[in-house]
């Protein structure tokens, strides 16, 4: 029996020649893959295309070198984030055999921001898959949160919407207090009716006239007159109590009265709600004005603060992240940090090198330094720390994700940058604003945030619309803005990070909101009056005959009773009188 | 169409080899393994060349690959569900965390929950498969697999110029 041999050594030469055939494509294709894969994972965690023009992996001397680096802006469509002309990395070799990506240093040279690109770069902004998609649809919705009031100030005319009687609440109320009034009237009646004064009186009035003839000695007419004093009195006091219900039903009668009073002061706020008129408060005008540009930039700085703190989350717990895209389920990949190891990702230092102004006659050269990138911030133990300066530019960040709470905080100011011109929300004028100097200062600490973001310029210029040259409200609004040359705006945000408040104010606020307050004052106040006429129009048909059924109500339930208490009150009154003349001592 | 015939030019190259039915169980075994998981990860490259180097039948790789390419398509989500609770088990996170952190074993991949999960499910689905492979091969040949060599399909299949590349390989 021969023995079964476990090795098939005579494949070992196909099997060499494959490793052959895999080493000569590596190193025929190993850039095209580097630059390939580099490209599919920034476009993934940045939610825009990343695009290199070529890279080149020099491994033996743990190099890696990127030329024509263009990544896309997320949030504009044909506007890149960055450019760079070439970035240089130093990586370091021994951690890739752990699959850790340490770079020592990269030098990055000819950086460009804001540049126009043919294609549109968006990639989280069309789909919401992914962290990048996820945290652009969030920042998104907490940019809509913020109620911006609308200026309608382009004819300057105040619209009023069509009021609806059924809307008002003096109809409804005048219903029902006529209803009461009824119901008061028939309860009176019954009242009157059970207190049966009748017999009372006219029995009272038969022992008066017997007592008229009667002698002092007869003394059974004497004890009925003093009977019927009694059921006199007895009569008065259920007269007394029916009087003192009656006071009570015409106090809650004229409680009403008054309630539809009231009701129809709030039909004429509810009226005057239905006027659109455009707000003359200073700070609602800047809201307007300039809300929904001074929301951006902190909508794109909490995107990238959210982002980084997903990338890079505090803590050495296993977490989780979508595995790389494949024909078979991406899965998930679960990274496990471990204290005293590397982090998944390193970048120690960055020495940045840029333009701005690249098209100017003279480009302004300036240079940055980023230090502590990194995927595990607890593991590297200090916080990411960005910094730039040139002539007109200082700027600032730090995500300090070490401790269980994030800080991010970032400032810049930049200077002399050409603001794009702009259609002024709501108002028929076109700002060019000019040469600005723009601030923000933001502060994300745990989940409060405090923001800032200001723009100053000394040479805006005003443009009117041609369209709404006829319009009062646009000549008082160009006459009151036009001869302002300098522009101030700030927005600043603070709170709870869900729900922050929103403050924005401006030089223009005030000057607009003056000249629409002279102007449209009047016009406002006789809107008002017009919109309580047509209220007043719609309600005192209801309200008059109630009104008046009421009065009318009280003044009988009143007037009875007064009728019957005197009547009781004189009988009583002529008994008694008799019952002292017969009982009287008379002396011979 | 041309992946069918070789697909059925393995399957008849197996079946009829000289080798042993553990020799082809343990081959349709390996290329399970090749199936199962996701292509392109190290581990698949040892079991590639263990498929080569040692003396398993490599048709059966081939069948076996071919096989369960579909059911590791159909049986992902499984597998995702199986590598998500191993790798996020507690008490298996120091085991996982000294891996993640010891040169070359992440480059394996297996901190993805496909490629955990299927691995481990190829890995306890191996034996059952190695035996029941092993007893229907011994059936198969003790009852129709004479009559089967005799036919004439058999020979149209095994005379194309494709069966000779598989003879180079063969146990």
């Amino acid at each position: 029996m021969s023995r079964l041999k476990i090795f098939r050594w005579r494949a070992v030469g196909p099997l060499l020649v494959l490793l052959v055939i895999a080493g000569i494509l590596w190193w025929l294709f190993a850039d095209t893959i580097a630059r390939h894969e580099s490209q599919k994972v920034g476009t993934q965690m940045l939610g825009a295309k990343v695009e290199i023009q070529k890279l080149h992996l020099d491994l033996r001397h743990g190099k890696v070198l990127i030329s024509g680096l263009t990544i896309a802006s997320p949030h504009e469509a044909f506007k890149n984030l960055l450019q760079a002309d070439e970035l240089v990395a130093d990586i370091d070799m021994l951690p890739l055999t752990e699959k850790k990506l340490v770079v020592d240093r990269i030098v990055a040279k000819g950086l460009r921001f804001g540049t126009p690109r043919q294609t549109d770069g968006r990639v989280a902004a069309k789909s919401s898959d992914g962290i990048a998609g996820r945290v652009l649809a969030e920042t998104r919705e907490w940019a809509s949160q913020f109620q911006i009031p609308v200026l309608q100030l382009a004819t300057g005319k105040i619209s009023i919407d069509s009021l609806d009687p059924r809307r008002l609440s003096t109809i409804p109320a005048a219903e029902a207090l006529g209803a009461r009034a009824d119901s008061s009237r028939r309860a009176w009646q019954t009242a009157f009716d059970t207190l049966r004064l009748g017999p009372t009186l006219d029995s009272a009035s038969a022992t008066l006239e017997r007592l008229r003839h009667a002698r002092a000695t007869d003394l059974a007419a004497l004890n009925d007159g003093r009977q019927a004093i009694d059921r006199l009195k007895r009569a008065r006091a259920r007269v007394t109590a029916l009087e003192r219900g009656v006071k009570t039903g015409v106090a809650e009668l004229q409680g009403g009265l008054a309630g539809l009073d009231s009701a129809r002061r709030r039909d004429y706020a509810f009226a005057r709600g239905l006027l659109k008129v455009p707000s003359l408060d200073a700070p609602a005008i800047g809201a307007a004005l300039f809300a929904p540009g001074a929301l951006k930039p902190f909508e794109r700085v909490l995107y990238y603060a959210q982002l980084a703190r997903r990338y890079m989350p505090p803590g050495l717990l296993p977490r989780a992240t979508t595995g790389p895209s494949r024909v078979r389920r991406a899965g998930e990949d679960v990274r496990f940090p471990k204290e005293r190891a590397l982090p998944a990702f390193l970048l120690r230092s960055a020495e940045l090198s840029f333009l701005l102004h690249p098209t100017s006659d003279q480009p302004q050269q300036y240079a940055g330094r980023l230090t502590g990138l990194t995927s595990e911030p607890a593991l590297y133990g200090r916080p990411t720390v960005f910094g730039a300066s040139g002539p007109q530019l200082a700027a600032g960040a730090m995500l300090n994700h070490v401790r269980a709470i994030p800080v991010d905080t970032a400032g810049a100011t930049l200077g002399g940058i050409m603001l794009p011109a702009f259609e002024v929300p709501g108002v028929p004028l076109r700002l060019d604003p000019g040469a600005a100097t723009t601030q923000l200062g933001f502060a994300l600490n745990g989940d409060t945030i405090r923001a800032r973001f200001a723009i100053r310029s000394t040479n805006v210029r005003w443009t009117r619309d041609s369209g709404f040259a006829n319009s009062t409200i646009a000549n008082l609004i160009w006459r009151a803005v036009s001869g302002i040359s300098n522009l101030d705006v700030e927005s600043r945000l603070s709170g709870a990070l869900h729900h922050p408040d929103l403050a924005v104010r401006s030089n223009l606020d005030q000057a607009i909101a003056s000249r629409l307050r002279a102007v449209l004052g009047e016009q406002v106040a006789a809107a008002e009056k017009q919109q309580r006429d047509r209220v007043d129009a719609l309600i005192n048909d209801k309200v008059g005959p109630v009104r008046a059924r009421v009065n009318e109500v009280q003044t009988q339930a009143q007037a009875r009773v007064a009728q019957q208490r005197a009547r009781l009150e004189d009988v009583q009154k002529q008994l008694e009188q008799r019952l002292r003349e017969l009982t009287r001592i008379r002396l011979p | 169409m041309f992946v069918l015939i070789k697909l059925i030019q393995s399957l008849f190259g197996a079946l009829h080899s000289e080798g042993t039915p553990g020799q082809l169980a343990a081959g349709i075994v390996l290329g399970s393994f090749l199936g199962l998981t996701p292509l392109f990860n190290l581990h698949n490259a040892l079991i590639f060349a263990a498929l080569v180097l040692l003396n398993v039948s490599f048709a059966g790789g081939m069948l076996g690959w071919a096989l369960f390419v579909p059911i590791g398509f159909l049986g992902d989500p499984l597998f995702d569900l199986i590598g998500h609770s191993l790798l996020l088990a507690p008490s298996l996170r120091g085991l996982w965390t000294s891996l993640y952190n010891t040169p070359i074993v992440p480059l394996t991949n297996f901190n993805n929950t496909v490629v955990l999960g299927s691995l481990v499910f190829a890995l306890l689905f191996s034996l059952p498969l190695f035996f029941a492979t092993h007893w229907a091969v011994a059936r198969y040949r003790v009852t129709v697999g004479e009559r089967v060599r005799q036919s004439k399909f058999y020979r149209a299949v095994t005379a194309s110029k494709v069966y000779n590349v598989y003879k180079m390989f063969r146990p």
